[in-house]
C-alpha cells in the first residue's frame, strides 16, 4: 500500500506540472457595467478561437482595476477612468487602458416619484440628497415622500462618476451613510421596489418601466437627458469611457479579445446592450 | 385537580405543538418554493449544457462539476486525518480523559469557526503568501477543514458504540493490539466514516464563504488544468452571484433551477447519510 | 499476519492522529495569529477606535466598526429571541410526548431545515422574506425591506434545526425514571416537564442557545444579501422601533462584499478588514467557550466516549 500512494502521488505530481504547459485561462475581472459585452464576446471567442477565458465581477471596477495590479488578473474591466490613486497603489504596473465605447450615468428613481412629477435634478440637488440634507421629495419638486437613497460602494464606475461630478477637484467625496447596493441589477431591483428610492445607475439600465431616469439641470437651468448625442457632444456630465485594461502591451489571448471588441462584431455586442459605440463619439 | 393545573396539562403540548408546526411550515414552504419554481428549469439539457449570456440561457454543467470536484477533494484531504483522530480518540484515548477533552475542545473549536473566516485565511495563504491566484485545490483544502470535525465526531460516535464485550472477547482470544485494531476497530469504522463523509459532503456542498475568494469566478472556468490559476464555477457562488445580480427573468429561471440542484444534491448525501445514522442509534440502545 | 496489518501498527496510528491533530491544531493558531498579525496595521492606524469607532469610511481611512458589531449583536438577538422559544418548544414536543415513530419525522423534518445551504436562504430573503418584511410593516414606514430585523428573521429560521435537535438531546439526557417517579407522585406530564426535566435540561438549553448563536453570528451569505449593507448605522435610542428596521451592516456582511477584493492594494484597508475578521472569530470564540463549559457541566465531566460504551 506504500508503494501503491507512493506512485499515485508521482503520477499526480507528473501530471500537474506538464499540466503547467497547458493552455492558461485568460482571467477577466471588474465592472458589472462592461460584464454583459465582454461576456458575449468571451463566449463567442471560446466556441470560434477556442480561448479558456475565466471571468468575475466581484468588487467592480475597482476590484478591477486591484486585480490587474496584483497580478490576480490579465484583463481588467473598468466604467471609470483611472486615476492617481490606482497609480499610486501599483507603482510597477504599466495600466494600458483601451476604450471599447461609453456610457453615462443617470440619477434613477422608483416609480412614485417619477409619477409625481419629477423629472430632472440639479448637481446641488443632488449634493443635498447625497449627504443628507435633502430628505424629502417635496424639497425639490418632486411628490411628499421620503428620499431613500442608495449607495454604491466606493469604487464602483458609477460611484466614481457621481462623485466626481458631484465634487470636482476633490480627492474624495465626503462621508455618508447611506444603504448600499452592488451590481447593476442588483441596484435597479431594490431601486425599483422602494419607496422613494433614487440611486445612480448606468443609464441603459434605466428601463422606463421599474425604474426611472432623470435628466441633469444645468447652470443655464435647462435640462439635460442622457441621450446618445447629449453624451457625445459632452453636454451631459456624467458620462465615462468604458474601458478594457492590460498590464503593458495587450498580447495573446486579450489582444484577441480587445481586437474583437474593437471590431464591428464587439462594437455591435457594445451598442447591444445599450451603451455608446466608439463610433457614434466622433 | 386545579384549573390551573388542567390549563398548563392543556396549554404545553399544544404551545409545542405550534412551535414544532412552525418549523415544520418552514421547511414545507422553503422546498415547496424550490420545487415549484426550479422544477420547470431542469431537464437533461439544463444539467448538462454551458452556461450562456452569464446565466440568462443554458445550463449549469460546469457549475455541478466544479462542485463535485470541490467535495471530493474535501473528502481527500478530510478523511485520513478524521481516521487517524476517532481512532486514536477512541482506542487510545479512553484511558487518559484530560487528553480526551484536548481533542474534543479542539475539534469543536475548528467546528465554529465562521465560514466566513475560513474564506479570509484562505485569501490569507493561498493568494497572498502561495500567490496560488483561484485555485481549486485551495477550495478543496479549505473545504476539508472546514468538514474534518463532522467527519471526526461521526466516526467516534460509531466506535463508541461498538461493545465493550468484542473488544473484550478478542482480548481473551490473544489478539495483539494492533490485530484489534484490524480485526475489531477498522470494520467497525468504515460505516462512521461513511455516515460523517456523507454529512460532510453535504456540507462542503452548500459552502459559498469559503469558495468566494479563492476558488470560484462566475463564468468560463470549465475543467481545472493544474493548481494555480484554476478556478471552478461552482453551484453555490452561482446561486449567489445570480441572487443578486440576474440579468434579466431568464436567468431567473436558471437561478431557481440551480439552486434547486444544489438543495437536491445536499439532500442526497444527508438521506443517504439517514439508514446508518439510525442504525447507530438502534445498537446503542440495545446494548 | 497480513502485511497491510503493519500499517495498523499502534505506532502508525498515533503517528498518524498525532498528524491530524497537528492539522487541526495549527489551522486554528494560524487562523489566529495570522489575523493578529495581519490587522496589526490598522491596529496601530486606529487603536481601540476601530472597536469603538462608529464610521467606516475606507476612502478615508476611517475604520470604526463599532456599529458593525452593534449590527451583528442586533441580528443575532433577534434571531436567538425567536429561535430559542420556537426551538425549545419543538423539542419539548418531540422528547416529551411523542411516541418514537412521530418524534423520529418530526426531527427529521426540522432538520431537512439545517440541510438547505445558506445561500438558498439567502434567496429565499431576497425574494421573499424582503417583501413580507416591506409590506407588513408599511404603518411603521421601513426605507426598505432590508434591515436587521429583515436579517434577523432569516436567520432565526436558519438557527432554527440546531437549537432544536440539542434542546432534544438535552432534555432526553434527563433519565426516564425521574419523570416515572414524578407521575407516579401525581404530576402531569405537563408538570414533569416544566418542573423535573426542563430545570435539568437548563444547561444543555442554554448551550444550546449558545451554539446557536455562535452560528448566528458566524452566517455570511444570508445575511449579507438581507440586511441593507448600510454603514455607519448606530441609533440614537436603540430601543425604538426604527433602529431595528432600518438596514445596517454586520462583521459578516461587510466581510462578504465588494470591500474585501477592493481591499486587496491597500495594506491599511486590508489590515482593517483582517482585524473585522479577528473580532468576529473572538466573538464567536467567546460563544463557543461558553457553550462548551455549559455542555461540559450538563455531562457532569463523564468522557462520552467511556460512558457511551458499556
Amino acid at each position: 500500500m506504500k508503494t501503491n500512494a507512493a506512485t499515485l502521488g508521482l503520477v499526480l505530481a507528473v501530471a500537474f506540472s506538464t499540466s503547467a504547459l497547458a493552455q492558461q485561462a485568460l482571467r477577466i475581472t471588474g465592472s458589472t457595467t462592461i460584464n454583459p459585452v465582454v461576456s458575449e464576446a468571451a463566449e463567442t471567442l471560446r466556441k470560434e478561437n477556442g480561448l479558456a477565458i475565466t471571468i468575475d465581477t466581484a468588487g467592480g471596477s475597482t476590484g478591477g482595476v486591484n486585480a490587474l495590479g496584483d497580478g490576480r488578473a490579465d484583463v481588467g474591466m473598468s466604467s471609470r477612468s483611472l486615476n492617481d490613486s490606482d497609480r499610486e497603489k501599483f507603482p510597477g504596473v504599466d495600466f494600458r487602458p483601451v476604450s471599447i465605447g461609453r456610457d453615462a450615468v443617470s440619477m434613477v428613481v422608483h416609480r412614485d416619484v417619477w409619477e409625481g412629477g419629477l423629472r430632472a435634478l440639479s448637481a446641488e440637488q443632488i449634493r443635498g440628497i447625497y449627504e443628507g440634507s435633502i430628505k424629502n421629495w417635496k424639497e425639490v419638486g418632486g411628490p411628499d415622500l421620503r428620499i431613500v437613497f442608495f449607495n454604491r460602494e466606493p469604487g464602483r464606475g458609477e460611484w466614481e462618476v457621481l462623485t466626481k461630478f458631484l465634487y470636482p477637484g476633490e480627492k474624495t467625496a465626503p462621508r455618508t451613510n447611506h444603504a448600499m447596493v452592488g451590481s447593476n441589477e442588483e441596484t435597479r431591483q431594490k431601486t425599483a421596489t422602494t419607496r422613494g428610492a433614487i440611486t445612480f445607475l448606468s443609464t441603459p439600465w434605466a428601463d422606463s418601466k421599474s425604474v426611472f431616469a432623470l435628466g441633469i439641470r444645468n447652470d443655464a437651468d435647462s435640462v439635460v437627458e442622457a441621450t446618445g448625442p447629449n453624451i457625445a457632444n459632452g453636454s451631459y456630465p456624467m458620462s465615462r469611457p468604458l474601458f478594457v485594461i492590460t498590464n503593458g502591451e495587450p498580447s495573446g489571448a486579450a489582444k484577441v479579445l480587445i481586437d474583437y471588441l474593437l471590431s464591428d462584431a464587439g462594437q455591435a455586442l457594445v451598442a447591444k446592450h445599450g451603451y455608446l459605440k466608439l463610433a457614434d463619439l466622433e | 385537580m386545579t384549573a390551573s393545573r388542567r390549563l398548563i396539562r392543556f396549554l404545553l403540548p399544544s404551545i409545542a405543538a405550534l412551535c414544532a408546526m412552525f418549523a415544520l411550515t418552514a421547511v414545507i414552504f422553503i422546498l415547496g418554493v424550490l420545487l415549484v419554481r426550479g422544477l420547470g428549469s431542469i431537464d437533461w439539457a439544463f444539467l448538462t449544457s454551458d452556461t450562456r449570456s452569464a446565466g440568462a440561457e443554458g445550463g449549469i454543467l460546469y457549475q455541478i462539476l466544479g462542485t463535485l470536484i470541490l467535495i471530493a477533494t474535501a473528502l481527500a484531504v478530510a478523511a485520513p486525518p478524521a481516521l487517524a483522530i476517532g481512532l486514536t480518540r477512541v482506542v487510545f484515548l479512553r484511558s487518559r480523559p484530560r487528553a480526551a477533552r484536548v481533542v474534543d475542545a479542539l475539534l469543536h473549536a475548528l467546528n465554529g469557526i465562521p465560514s466566513i473566516v475560513f474564506g479570509i485565511l484562505g485569501l490569507l495563504i493561498f493568494l497572498k503568501f502561495f500567490d496560488w491566484g483561484k485555485s481549486w485545490l485551495a477550495g478543496g483544502i479549505l473545504l476539508g477543514v472546514m468538514i474534518l470535525p463532522t467527519l471526526t465526531v461521526s466516526l467516534v460516535e460509531r466506535l463508541a458504540a461498538v461493545p465493550r464485550k468484542y473488544i473484550e472477547a478478542a482480548v481473551g482470544l490473544g489478539l495483539t493490539r494492533e490485530q484489534i485494531i484490524t480485526a475489531v476497530w477498522l470494520p467497525q469504522s468504515w460505516s462512521g466514516l461513511l455516515t460523517g463523509s456523507l454529512l460532510g459532503l453535504a456540507r462542503a456542498a452548500g459552502e459559498t464563504a469559503p469558495i468566494l475568494f479563492v476558488t470560484a469566478v462566475f463564468s468560463g472556468a470549465t475543467l481545472p488544468t493544474g493548481i494555480r490559476d484554476n478556478p471552478v464555477l461552482a453551484l453555490p457562488y452561482h446561486v449567489f452571484v445570480l441572487a443578486q445580480d440576474s440579468f434579466n427573468d431568464d436567468a431567473r429561471a436558471n437561478l431557481w433551477g440551480a439552486a434547486l440542484v444544489l438543495v437536491l444534491l445536499v439532500a442526497c448525501f444527508n438521506l443517504a447519510a439517514l439508514p446508518l445514522r439510525l442504525n447507530l442509534h438502534e445498537e446503542s440502545r440495545h446494548v | 499476519m497480513a502485511p497491510c496489518a503493519k500499517l495498523y501498527r499502534p505506532q502508525w496510528i498515533l503517528w498518524s492522529c498525532a498528524f491530524g491533530v497537528a492539522v487541526t491544531l495549527a489551522t486554528l493558531l494560524a487562523a489566529l495569529l495570522m489575523l493578529v498579525w495581519q490587522s496589526l496595521p490598522v491596529f496601530a492606524h486606529s487603536g481601540v477606535g476601530l472597536l469603538t469607532g462608529t464610521d467606516w469610511y475606507y476612502p478615508e481611512q476611517i475604520f470604526g466598526a463599532l456599529a458593525m458589531i452593534y449590527g451583528t449583536a442586533v441580528v443575532s438577538l433577534v434571531a436567538l429571541v425567536l429561535a430559542v422559544p420556537l426551538a425549545l418548544g419543538a423539542a419539548v414536543l418531540s422528547a416529551e410526548y411523542l411516541p418514537p415513530g412521530p418524534r423520529l419525522a418530526v426531527k427529521s423534518g426540522i432538520e431537512m431545515l439545517a440541510g438547505v445551504p445558506s445561500v438558498v436562504y439567502g434567496l429565499i430573503g431576497v425574494l421573499f422574506l424582503r417583501e413580507w418584511v416591506y409590506k407588513g410593516l408599511e404603518p411603521f414606514d421601513p426605507i426598505s425591506g432590508d434591515s436587521l430585523l429583515t436579517a434577523g428573521l432569516l436567520l432565526a429560521v436558519m438557527i432554527l434545526p440546531t437549537i432544536t435537535t440539542l434542546c432534544d438531546d438535552a432534555l432526553r439526557s434527563v433519565p426516564a425514571a425521574q419523570r416515572a417517579a414524578a407521575r407516579g407522585l401525581g404530576l402531569t406530564r405537563a408538570e414533569a416537564v416544566l418542573h423535573i426535566a426542563l430545570p435539568q435540561a437548563a444547561p444543555g438549553i442554554l448551550a444550546a442557545a449558545l451554539l446557536g448563536l455562535g452560528r448566528a453570528l458566524g452566517e455570511t451569505v444570508a445575511v449579507f444579501l438581507v440586511v441593507g449593507r448600510q454603514d455607519g448605522q448606530l441609533p440614537g435610542n436603540p430601543f425604538s422601533l426604527t433602529a431595528w428596521i432600518s438596514p445596517g451592516q454586520t462583521l459578516t456582511s461587510k466581510l462578504g462584499g465588494p470591500e474585501t477584493h477592493i481591499a486587496f492594494g491597500d495594506p491599511l484597508h486590508w489590515s482593517a478588514m483582517i482585524g473585522l475578521a479577528l473580532l468576529l472569530l473572538l466573538f464567536v470564540g467567546v460563544c463557543l467557550a461558553a457553550a462548551w463549559g455549559l455542555e461540559r457541566m450538563m455531562r457532569r465531566s463523564t468522557d462520552p466516549v467511556a460512558e457511551a460504551t458499556p
